[in-house]
């Protein structure tokens, strides 16, 4: 199985701005979020694009993407019916072929040497299945989250065979079903937002599931799913002070490392001066 | 794994019928080195199991072994000291330390029934705390519920409304949950509690049937029935939790996270409990300070914004033994969990999956609240008739290798294909449902049964074999719809098995009503059916179906007779009812109100409209605008609304002020009557406010020396002198009844001489019944009818007369008085320094811990309620019969001297020199002539008899006071400690020598009858006695059965003070413990049944 295609959803009506904004990159140039994935999924081989977009939105996209243009194509989604739908809207796209996913809404950063989507497209070629990136999540942030749960893999540490999928879920159903051994109490394997999925998905999808989580719950029931423990971070752009906190990650993991941490050592220091000079004064 | 070395650790450790052995029939042969040597290797044994069922049956083999063995070996019998320092580490619950002592002391005195009380209490004490600890646990551990355990900040708090409730602003959609309650058709012997399904699963099977109630009033004989519990819920626009009890009429907003887990601060304990339980304020966040309004607007998603939570309860009184509280609880834990997606079906019925969810959020909540059913309880969430049987634990459960079984038990739920639906109707059409109004008290049954179910004593172990065998009769019947038959196992389970385990779980009343069915409707009456924990509240009656209604209606006019003969004498709560009841096929139900149906049920708004309609209308937030416009339209509208307007007024303009004049009027026209002392009254109540006197101005100064003292041993050499002066006629019997026994019945104000306590000679009997019964057979003895005096007071005085005179005397032949009191106090609110002596300085049981937190937070609301209703002041609110209180029995004999009792005995009588005073409730005290014979020759005016103390026995003893012996009493020991030094407890049995108690009043038999002489010399004497402040529960009732408990002073002068007379010559004699125990609690009857107590007080009565 090779994998060459992906699927980036940005038609979320609350989210559409988002992979539009611009931010500076760990190479230190000035790009805008949708590009910056894009480059991590050229990074992972894959060679055509596909980003379902919110009706009217594909010129402001193709001209976000820039020089990689030639590598993407637009897809509006007609009506805003759901996340599976978005993806399901890609399937002519697809045709019989698997296909990386990513959310439009979201900015990976790897520590590691290997970018996550690489390692996923590598699994899902040896393995022949759907691969989701999973994190182990506290169940606080249960509410905003697809979860998985499954049997470890022998002999590795990092990967399970999944046999459950809930979208969501309270923490009262993910005690009951989605505990998995080895994972510390009170956290859950949450998807990362990244997934390698088969044209099966596809074809479920089409049913009529009203989120990807429905469709791989399904998909684990008949035949191998399995997901990959990720250690690197994902950053909500939607979330309170997403951008500035995705910002900020790229930065510190970029080559203006040093700059950008002696710029904030700087702006607290003189916050705290200022604030100790003006309790001074008023003492 | 321990070596079992002993033949009682084989028992435990055995696997097949071995292990049914019982205890009894293990130790009746042992000898009392015996004994000693098997405690021994129990003791080592449960110290180094780490098996749950081993750990605590080998608890309960012990304290079994010490409280009804060892102290049956004469050489146990020599009187011991108990350490105080153990007595206090059991108060404290620290049992392990407790028996560590008492087991030291055991070693280094030698055995004594004295300490074997105190290991027995601790043993006890300890094998039900293990136990509590493991449901707790395997409740914690339950998979659903352990998060619920770790979410300790707003910050992590997981959980979030559903959409579809929070669209509609600003009136939001509610989420109406409706729950049967469930019966329980083969009550099977208890099996539902706790342990049994943990260790017993076989043998843990309960026929559950989930049921729609409406009371059958005399306006509405066809009410509907409807599920008797709803929960509502939803949305407001304030950031606070604002909870209801429509039916307890109490409303509050909760602000803080402290105060949702403050149970007792108001009558909304089981909402909290419930919003805890449901995960919306999940158990972990006890402790938090972080603002409520933080963790609502993570909930709602919508800062300021906020979540209601309404209770409904339609008109089932408490006590019901419905299981109305567990059901209610776990209606409002479904709500709750639905509005929070933990249960995915936000309308209509829910999954076996969530149904076991929320019974086991229900157990949570109910040891949150600090109470406890059985599991079978929440079977109102499950549809129909079902099964609800014990499961073994196998691997992947919580309690694998912990207990034998699981916590939570599997439901069968019958389909028609078992259960037809003509079985279904014909049971409904047989089955007469009722609450026969009496109060009980349920929590010691349970544990009698764990505890019995433990020893396998023999037959009651037989009962319950039998009782298994009676479900799956029951079953049988069932499927094939011989409902006649099921009446007929019902009523052989309740003469049987239910009586064999627990002989308390029956009595007169109960037995009363059935014989009435029987003789009204003969063939026609197919059996008695007992409900829950003990009858004489929510029970049922089978008849054939034709006559039914007919049934209905004359078993309300059986109980209401029944009640009224009886209700001096058996507590009640409430006037009986009747029920209609149909069998609920679906279990617990939700549906969405929404726009103009989302109305709350109409006896919300009495609560919620009058401070809106004070509120002016441009201060109303939006939401309660358009909720008052709802309100509005839906009194024009809807039929349920109909007469709001009317209520709205009499909330807006209370009525209450009528009955409140009527009620003064009475107390004055009864203190009137009963000759109370205006005088003295002002005079006690201003020394108490100003702390003249007071619990702590109770005790004796601390510079006094006291020490223990030893009493004349008991010498039958004297009997014949004895028989002689019964012979001659020189004796009476006094018996003491003018109190009610407030810890007999906590207060509910019967009358304790008359309460039918106990079966003896074949039937219940009372103690006045008893007392007269030994009287009997002592005056056929000696040849002379012995004159018995009983006293009363203005509390208990027509109750008694018209009971001897309905009763015929209980065909006593001898002279009967009724000695009527002459002294009556009104009680007082209780001073906050008292209240905070007696639960913060004087030692206190502690409590289970969540039990505990329950009760801390009661003082702290009774504490308040004294200092709001004016400390010191009259206590005035309640029945007027609840606000007097007698002044205590030293006034009981001078009043035999000033009603004239006692000149017409000695007119009768004139030869007669002595009274035995007595008791109502020392069962065995009769006019022994050993010791009538032995008071005679010591030349003594008062002779005391006393017992050697056991663990329980506290409140003073025998004593050296400053080189005086004489009866001190436990409220005016200096300090704790010292009780432990007195070897001898008080029985409270006195034997008076006539003329010599008269020339301590300064009078002669002459005077008697100068009723000015008499007044002064015992108003003289009275003034020498020690008056002490004590504080009572007073129960205050309301609603439907339900009641309030309210701590109040009065003061008592006592009898026993007399010993410290320097001019009365006081005797004290060491009597057998079976003789002088006196019954103060109900919870004592079953180890007096069992150790033999029961049945040498029915060996000294003679029955006619």
């Amino acid at each position: 199985m090779r994998i060459r295609k992906a699927v980036i959803t940005a038609a979320g009506q609350s989210q559409r701005a988002l992979p539009l904004q611009t931010l500076t990159d760990r190479d230190g140039q000035e790009k805008p979020v949708i590009c910056i994935l894009i480059e991590q999924a050229l990074a992972a081989g894959m060679e055509e694009i596909c980003i379902v977009v919110w009706p009217g939105d594909e010129s402001r996209y193709a001209q976000a993407a820039g020089r990689h243009g030639s590598s993407v194509r637009f897809i509006a989604q007609p009506a805003p019916n759901g996340y599976g739908q978005a993806i399901l809207c890609a399937r002519e796209f697809t045709g019989g072929d698997p296909f990386l996913h990513m959310v439009g809404d979201h900015l990976y950063v790897n520590s590691g040497a290997k970018p996550s989507a690489l390692r996923l497209v590598e699994l899902a070629e040896a393995e022949e299945c759907s691969v989701s990136g999973v994190q182990a999540t506290r169940e606080s942030l249960l509410p905003r989250f697809g979860t998985v749960a499954g049997r470890r893999a022998a002999g590795r540490s990092d990967l399970y065979r999944v046999d459950t999928v809930i979208e969501k879920p309270t923490p009262t159903e993910a005690e009951q079903r989605l505990m998995v051994p080895g994972i510390r109490a009170g956290f859950y394997l949450c998807f990362f937002g990244i997934h390698v999925l088969t044209p099966a998905v596809m074809e479920i999808l089409a049913k009529g599931l009203p989120t990807l989580s429905a469709a791989l719950a399904e998909l684990a029931r008949h035949e191998q799913y399995l997901a990959l423990e990720d250690d690197g971070r994902r950053y909500d752009l939607g979330a309170p002070y997403g951008l500035l906190i995705a910002q900020l990650a790229l930065a510190l993991n970029g080559q203006d490392r040093a700059q950008v941490l002696s710029q904030m050592l700087e702006l607290l220091a003189d916050r705290e001066l200022h604030t100790a000079a003006a309790g001074g004064l008023r003492q | 794994m321990i070596a079992p070395v002993s033949a009682l650790t084989d028992v435990i450790t055995a696997t097949g019928e071995q292990r049914d052995q019982s205890l009894d029939a293990l130790c009746r042969d042992l000898t009392l080195d015996g004994l000693l040597a098997e405690c021994r290797e129990l003791d080592t044994f449960r110290r180094a199991s780490d098996n749950l069922y081993q750990r605590v049956r080998a608890l309960f083999f012990l304290s079994a072994i010490h409280r009804f063995h060892i102290p049956l070996r004469p050489a146990a019998a020599a009187p011991a000291m108990i350490p105080f320092a153990g007595y206090s580490n059991l108060l404290k619950r620290r049992f392990e330390e407790a028996i560590d002592l008492f087991l030291a002391a055991q070693e280094q005195h030698g055995p004594s029934a004295a300490i074997s009380s105190a290991l027995a209490a601790g043993y006890r004490a300890l094998a039900f705390q293990t136990l509590a600890d493991q449901v707790r646990r395997s409740v914690r551990s339950i998979r659903g519920n352990q998060w619920m355990f770790r979410t300790g900040h707003p910050a992590d708090y997981p959980l979030r409304l559903r959409p579809e409730l929070l669209t509609g602003a600003p009136v939001f959609p509610i989420l109406r949950e409706t729950t049967p309650v469930r019966m329980d058709l083969t009550h099977s012997g208890w099996s539902d509690i706790f342990f049994l399904g943990m260790d017993f699963p076989e043998g843990a099977r309960v026929l559950n049937i989930s049921i729609d109630l409406a009371v059958r009033a005399a306006g509405a004989p066809d009410a509907q029935p409807k599920p008797p519990v709803e929960a509502y819920l939803r949305v407001i626009d304030q950031p606070v939790l604002r909870l209801t009890s429509v039916d307890l009429q109490a409303t509050t907003d909760v602000t803080s996270i402290a105060e949702v887990f403050d149970f007792a601060r108001d009558y909304l304990g089981l909402l909290k409990a419930a919003v805890i339980a449901g995960g919306i304020v999940p158990p972990g966040m006890e402790g938090a300070t972080q603002p409520l309004a933080d963790l609502l607007a993570r909930l709602t998603g919508k800062p300021g914004h906020g979540l209601e939570l309404v209770s409904k309860v339609n008109d089932i009184p408490k006590g019901s033994r419905l299981a109305v509280s567990t059901n209610l609880l776990a209606c409002l834990i479904a709500a709750c969990m639905r509005a929070t997606n933990q249960i995915h079906a936000l309308t209509g019925s829910i999954t076996e999956e969530d149904r076991r969810l929320v019974a086991a959020r229900a157990i949570l909540g109910e040891w949150l609240g600090g109470s406890g059913g059985g599991w079978q309880d929440s079977g109102g969430v499950w549809p129909g008739i079902k099964l609800i049987h014990g499961v073994p634990a196998n691997e992947g459960d919580p309690e694998f290798g912990i207990s034998r079984g699981r916590l939570l038990p599997n439901h069968k739920i019958f389909g028609a294909a078992e259960v037809s639906d003509a079985t279904r109707e014909r049971l409904q059409q047989s089955l007469v449902l009722v609450h026969g109004g009496m109060a009980q008290d349920v929590g010691p049954i349970l544990e009698m049964v764990t505890e019995k179910y433990l020893l396998r004593s023999e037959t009651e172990w037989a009962g319950r074999k039998q009782a298994i065998g009676i479900l799956d009769e029951v079953v049988t019947h069932l499927e094939r719809g011989d409902v006649a038959a099921i009446g007929a196992c019902t009523q052989k389970n309740f003469d049987g098995p239910i009586q064999t385990i627990i002989p308390w779980a029956g009595n007169l009343y109960t037995s009363t009503l059935i014989r009435r069915a029987r003789e009204e409707f003969g063939d026609d009456f197919w059996g008695f059916w007992m409900l829950g924990g003990m009858s004489g509240g929510g029970m049922g009656f089978i008849f054939s179906p034709h006559r039914k209604l007919e049934a209905q209606t004359r078993m309300q006019a059986i109980m209401n007779a029944t009640k009224c003969e009886m209700e001096h004498c058996v507590p009640f709560a409430m006037q009986p009812v009747v029920y209609n009841f149909a069998i609920n096929e679906l279990g617990t139900q939700a549906n969405i109100l929404t726009g103009g149906n989302a109305l709350m049920p109409a006896g919300y708004y009495t609560l919620a409209v009058p401070p809106l309609l004070r509120t002016e209308a441009r201060h109303l937030s939006p939401a309660r605008r358009a909720e008052l416009e709802r309100f509005t339209d839906a009194c024009r509208h809807n039929e349920e609304f109909g007469g709001m307007v009317h209520n709205l007024f009499d909330h807006l303009l209370p009525r209450g002020q009528d009955q409140e004049s009527g009620r003064a009027h009475s107390l004055d026209s009864l203190l009137e009557a009963y000759g109370f002392d205006r005088l003295q009254h002002e005079q006690i109540q201003s020394d108490l406010r100003a702390g003249r006197i007071g619990l702590a101005q109770n005790r004796l100064p601390v510079t006094s020396h006291i020490e223990d003292a030893t009493p004349d041993s008991l010498d039958g050499r004297h009997r014949d002198a004895g028989m002689q002066a019964l012979a001659e006629g020189r004796v009476a019997v006094v018996s003491l009844a003018g109190g009610v026994g407030s810890r007999w019945t906590k207060g509910a104000g019967v009358v304790k001489a008359l309460n039918p306590f106990c079966k003896l000679g074949g039937r219940h009997r009372s103690f006045i019944e008893t007392h007269l019964a030994k009287s009997l057979r002592v005056g056929r003895e000696c040849g002379t009818l012995l004159p018995h005096v009983i006293t009363t007071s203005y509390l208990t005085h027509d109750a008694i007369a018209q009971h001897l005179e309905r009763e015929h005397n209980f065909g006593y032949p001898g002279p009967l008085f009724l000695s009527q009191g002459r002294s009556i106090g009104l009680r007082m609110i209780p001073m906050e320094r008292d209240l905070r002596f007696a639960w913060e300085e004087m030692p206190q049981q502690l409590l289970d811990v969540q039990a505990q937190k329950v009760r801390e937070g009661l003082h702290a609301a009774l504490i308040k309620w004294a200092a709001q209703a004016g400390e010191g002041a009259n206590y005035t609110d309640n029945l007027p019969g609840q606000c007097l209180h007698p002044v205590g029995h030293w006034y009981e004999v001078p009043n035999l001297l000033r009603n004239g009792t006692l000149l017409r005995l000695l007119e009768q009588r004139p030869h007669l020199n002595y009274l035995m005073v007595h008791n109502i409730d020392t069962a065995a005290a009769d006019v022994d002539a050993s010791i009538l014979g032995q008071h005679i020759a010591s030349g003594a005016g008062l002779t005391t008899e006393v017992i050697a103390r056991h663990l329980e026995d506290r409140g003073g003893g025998l004593a050296r006071v400053d080189d005086r012996v004489r009866l001190v009493e436990g409220l005016a020991l200096p300090n704790d400690e010292l009780e432990s030094h007195l070897s001898y407890y008080n029985s409270a049995t006195y034997w008076l020598d006539i003329d010599r108690i008269l020339a301590v009043f300064g009078l002669t038999r002459a005077e008697l009858s100068d009723t000015g002489r008499v007044n002064h010399a015992v108003r003289e004497l009275a003034s020498r006695m020690p008056t002490y402040i004590t504080l009572k529960d007073v129960k205050k009732r309301w609603g439907k059965g339900q009641e309030d408990v309210f701590p109040v002073a009065q003061f008592e002068k006592l009898w026993g003070d007399m010993t410290a007379l320097p001019e009365l010559h006081c005797r004290f004699v060491a009597v057998p413990r079976q003789r002088g125990q006196q019954l103060k609690e109900p919870a004592q009857l079953d180890a007096w049944l069992r150790d033999g107590s029961a049945a040498h007080t029915d060996s000294l009565c003679a029955w006619e």
